[in-house]
């Protein structure tokens, strides 16, 4: 995230520029090719692990850097290996299932 | 540069170091955005620099395929009415579109040529940025070029093969050649 100013962002621009970034996601999905839905859905989950960093009461999330850092690397499949790419959110969404099991269901 | 060792070289830059962009280097590659072919000569184009941090970061937040923190990006907008008033519906629905992308191709080779890393923008809220550059009726941002000095090279992506593409004297006809 840049800054407008040379203050820190608070939690809540953090989360106005993400509201900002679905709102205009929103707007461009209406006519961008279809796959971009998903990728902007991706971007929207980087960006959304990093909130605990400007959000006060947030503690940061070892399991979401993670999800982080395999989105960041495999969200640009989508320019040239659609198949990569679709295979790539199956294995987030398996990570993200076993995830929940351990949180929830081991006790 | 060799201008097919520019269009060989040429990637989409997704990740930019700070380094601002000099202003002689700038001018460059308008200069080079401003002698690109238009239909009929008519010059549709109408360029913003976007350099203000403030701004920039603005036009970045309401632009979901602006991916990385370059420094600078050019918005290149049509002018509808001076297109519509020379070149008539065609003008204004079509080719001013393709005037403006002639223009963004001559922009990216040359920055690519200076050095610079680029990657063209469709995916932006034009009304946004309208908003915040102030553009009035009548100019309509067609494609941003997010400039600056590439923290990467990326791998080229693979292309879809010679014969696939290209026909001799009628479709379907195969033109023979050594390229893949």
């Amino acid at each position: 995230m840049m800054k407008l100013s040379a203050q820190r962002p608070t939690g809540n621009d953090y989360l106005f520029e993400i509201a900002i970034f679905l709102a205009t996601s929103a707007q461009g999905c209406l006519n961008e090719p279809p796959l971009y839905g998903p990728f902007r859905l991706l971007d929207a989950l980087s960006r959304l692990a990093d909130f605990p960093e400007y959000a006060t009461g947030l503690n940061s999330d070892t399991f979401l850097k993670e999800i982080k850092a395999i989105v960041d690397e495999k969200k640009f499949l989508v320019m040239y290996d659609v198949d990569g790419f679709k295979k790539a959110i199956d294995g987030i969404v398996e990570k993200f299932a076993k995830e929940a099991k351990k949180r929830y269901l081991t006790k | 540069m060799d201008i097919f060792e520019a269009i060989k070289g040429r990637r989409s830059v997704r990740q930019y170091k700070p380094d601002s962009v000099p202003d002689e280097l700038i001018e460059r590659i308008l200069d080079a955005a401003r002698w690109a072919p238009s239909a009929g000569n008519i010059q549709p184009w109408k360029f913003i620099v976007i350099k203000d941090k403030n701004r920039l970061e603005l036009v970045r937040k309401v632009s979901p395929g602006y991916l990385g923190e370059a420094p600078l990006a050019i918005l290149v907008c049509s002018d509808k009415e001076r297109e519509h008033k020379i070149g008539g519906a065609m003008g204004r629905d079509y080719l001013s579109v393709a005037d403006c992308s002639m223009a963004v191709e001559n922009m990216v080779l040359t920055a690519y040529a200076l050095g610079l890393g680029t990657c063209i923008v469709k995916s932006f809220s034009h009304i946004a940025v309208k908003e915040i550059l102030e553009i009035p009726e009548g100019i309509e941002p067609e494609l941003l070029v997010v400039t600056g000095y590439p923290a990467h090279k990326p791998a080229p992506p693979t292309r879809i093969p010679f014969r696939e593409m290209f026909y001799l004297n009628k479709y379907g006809e195969k033109f023979r050649s050594s390229v893949e």
